[in-house]
């Protein structure tokens, strides 16, 4: 193991990499730093591959969605009431309703309209909620603090981690198995399933499909507002916030498989890990990695870990 | 008929925006106006606004109203580069003033260069702006990276920090920043010693795999010039580590300006040092009073942002070297700016001749609580000249 440092402190030249073997609490809070990196990541991933599993939309407009949820949360918990957890409620209603106008006043007439249209459509809202979130809010960075409860760190033997961090790390897997349960136990959540299969079917049977697109893009957009919500204390709500989110969810849905909740899960680990490794391996590559990540799957598997080839979805 | 009617309508109109355009002084202003940019740029064009409003009040330039044509940068040099070419060609400005992050600044005065317009940079922060990318036509009245990293460097001497790590963005202004901090403590405090050395991206939002690098590090300062969100994010990522009572934060990028200050409150960590170009509550020279009333009028708050000064003063120099010279022509302009002197809400400046660099020194101090506000405030005041004494 020592020569194995000093290998990467002498002869590779790299710091970080030797701070990493060398220093093993280091080594776990970047660990730990990935999975609540990831768990935030996932909770905002999955309602955009679940609305893309059921609606077949691309909905661009789900980064927007999630910087709503941030600002939310700072008028609500930061200006109003200084309670942070009703912020996050409220966030998630806020977005339940933002969703309902969307779907039913304008993503409803795209279903059947070719990728274009939609691509159109979704980015309309985008610019537009863009200039709705600085007509309210303005163009300040605002600051939200940290639950009352959660705004210290725990001792976990090797090493302190802030509570809020370790939060976030239980919620993700709650949430990932929530949807789970959801959509495999569940009657809405066999009827979305089979409208993912043939949305003509099911309503020939005389299921209201309609109201499930809406009910999926709900809980799709209600999951972007709380993971914006839950991201506002580390991540300043500012405008320009939803194009970077956009970026990261897109490349963890694609390295997923687009439409898979597990997929968004695997995929926002993979993309935590390799973030938080290799800033400190390589720190000059910080760029490029979410964008390495997805090249590697689209030529090794382009349909995701854990989606369906095209067309071979029988 | 219609045909020569429309001939002779559009030369009129042709005669009369010559006519309009020979009566007044056409300013191009270069601002990110809408997007992320805004919460700068909506301050700057404050200043901005009120300078003009204030020189037409007295009569305008050379006895000819100022009109500014301000076009958004969009934070992005390509965009700036575009809007720059489209104020000379389109719009015929006499001048261009503004620029906001170091890369749109280098975009701009390029413009500049080529076009032979005179370019008054008010913010960008790189030293190459003045040095190796400098040309005939462009001026700064905005602080830049040397000064600030030698004002850190006799922070650190003074705080009597032995271990430093160092946090920059990864784009010009970061790297400039570095280079003037290593520079600044070989001057002030050779004793430090650098132990790490960190880049983030541009508009990073994800700092605990930086955090935890330094915290590992052993270092008792941390130097940096991570600003506006990008240190909110840092902040509020790092105080749960309890990063903040480990070291001392020095910082340039302005993070001691009342807009994060009043925004982050109660979340502002401790033992942070820093850097503004005014605050609002602080009032160094007596003219300074009377600006902060205007602006809190049209900011319609008391508690005004540090934007607007840096865009006022930018306008006060072009007027002043126009009326030296005569003329707006753009190296009598250019000619006039050299050496020039005027008086400013912060203090008197005067532009160097041969860099054609102001003398731009900035407030630091330590952010502390206070009795009766919700904010930190800078306390005590110590303003670091302009002057870099080998």
């Amino acid at each position: 193991m020592d020569s194995l440092i000093q290998f990467a402190q002498q002869d590779l030249g790299n710091p970080g990499l030797a701070a990493l073997l060398s220093n093993p609490s280091f080594a776990f809070i970047q660990l730990m730093n990935s999975f609540s990196q990831a768990m935030n990541l996932f909770i905002i991933a999955a309602g955009l591959s679940l609305i893309f599993g059921v609606l077949r939309v691309i909905n661009f407009a789900h980064g927007a969605f999630y910087m709503f949820g941030a600002y939310i949360v700072y008028s609500v918990a930061q200006e109003w009431t200084g309670n942070f957890w009703l912020g996050v409620a409220a966030a998630g209603l806020g977005l339940a309703v933002m969703a309902v106008v969307i779907e039913r006043g304008l993503f409803q007439y795209i279903y059947d309209k070719e990728h274009l249209m939609q691509l159109l459509l979704t980015f309309a809202v985008v610019l537009i909620l863009s200039d709705v979130a600085k007509i309210i809010w303005g163009t300040d960075q605002y600051s939200v603090s940290y639950p009352a409860s959660m705004k210290g760190a725990v001792d976990l033997g090797v090493t302190f981690y802030p509570t809020y961090r370790l939060f976030l790390i239980v919620v993700g897997p709650a949430i990932a198995i929530g949807l789970w349960l959801f959509t495999e136990r569940t009657r809405f959540g066999r009827l979305t399933r089979a409208a993912t299969q043939d949305r003509e079917m099911l309503s020939a049977l005389g299921v209201n499909v309609p109201i499930i697109y809406t009910g999926v893009f709900i809980l799709g957009s209600v999951l972007a507002g709380i993971g914006g919500g839950l991201a506002a204390p580390f991540n300043s709500p500012t405008p320009g916030m939803d194009a970077t989110i956009i970026v990261d969810c897109f490349v963890i849905v694609i390295v997923g498989g687009l439409g898979s909740i597990w997929g968004s899960f695997i995929g926002a680990i993979i993309y935590g890990l390799v973030f938080n490794y290799g800033s400190v391996i390589v720190p000059n590559w910080q760029d490029v990695f979410p964008f390495l990540i997805l090249l590697a799957v689209l030529l090794v598997r382009p349909w995701g870990l854990f989606g369906k080839p095209e067309g071979g979805n029988a | 008929m219609r045909r020569s009617l429309l001939v002779a309508t559009a030369a009129a109109a042709v005669l009369t925006a010559g006519a309009v355009q020979a009566d007044e002084i056409r300013i191009g202003v270069l601002y990110p106006i809408a997007g992320t940019g805004a919460v700068y740029g909506e301050p700057a064009m404050h200043g901005h606004n009120m300078a003009v409003d204030e020189l037409n009040a007295a009569g305008g330039i050379l006895g000819k109203k100022i009109v500014s044509f301000a076009r958004d940068t969009k934070l992005k040099p390509a965009a700036a580069s575009a809007a720059a070419k489209e104020l000379i060609t389109k719009d015929g400005v006499n001048v261009l003033v503004g620029g906001l992050s170091s890369a749109v600044g280098l975009a701009i005065s390029e413009v500049a260069r080529q076009e032979g317009v005179v370019y008054v940079a008010t913010i960008p922060k790189t030293i190459k702006l003045t040095t190796e990318k400098r040309h005939d036509h462009v001026f700064r009245t905005a602080s830049h990276t040397d000064f600030e990293g030698d004002a850190m460097g006799q922070i650190v001497a003074k705080l009597g920090l032995k271990k430093i790590c160092d946090i920059q963005l990864d784009y010009a202004y970061g790297h400039d920043l570095a280079a003037g901090i290593e520079k600044g403590l070989k001057r002030h405090a050779p004793g430090a010693e650098k132990v790490l050395d960190l880049r983030v991206k541009l508009g990073a939002t994800d700092y605990n795999a930086f955090i935890s690098q330094i915290m590992g590090a052993g270092c008792d300062g941390v130097t940096s010039g991570l600003w506006g969100s990008h240190f909110v994010n840092f902040a509020q990522q790092g105080s749960p580590f309890g990063l903040f009572n480990q070291i001392k934060y020095i910082s340039g990028g302005e993070i001691a300006s009342h807009e994060i200050a009043g925004k982050m409150k109660g979340d502002y960590p401790d033992n942070v040092w820093s850097n503004t170009y005014e605050l609002w509550y602080h009032h160094h020279d007596p003219s300074h009073v009377a600006f902060q009333e205007a602006l809190a009028e049209r900011s319609g708050t008391k508690e005004t942002a540090m934007w607007p000064v840096l865009a006022y003063i930018g306008v006060k120099f072009i007027a002043a070297a126009a009326e030296k010279a005569g003329s707006m022509d753009a190296d009598a302009l250019a000619a006039a700016l050299k050496g020039m002197s005027i008086d400013t809400p912060v203090g008197p400046r005067t532009i160097d001749p041969e860099t054609h660099q102001a003398d731009t020194g900035q407030f630091w101090g330590p952010m502390v609580k206070k009795e009766g506000v919700d904010y930190r405030v800078m306390d005590p005041v110590t303003f670091i000249p302009a002057v870099i004494e080998e």
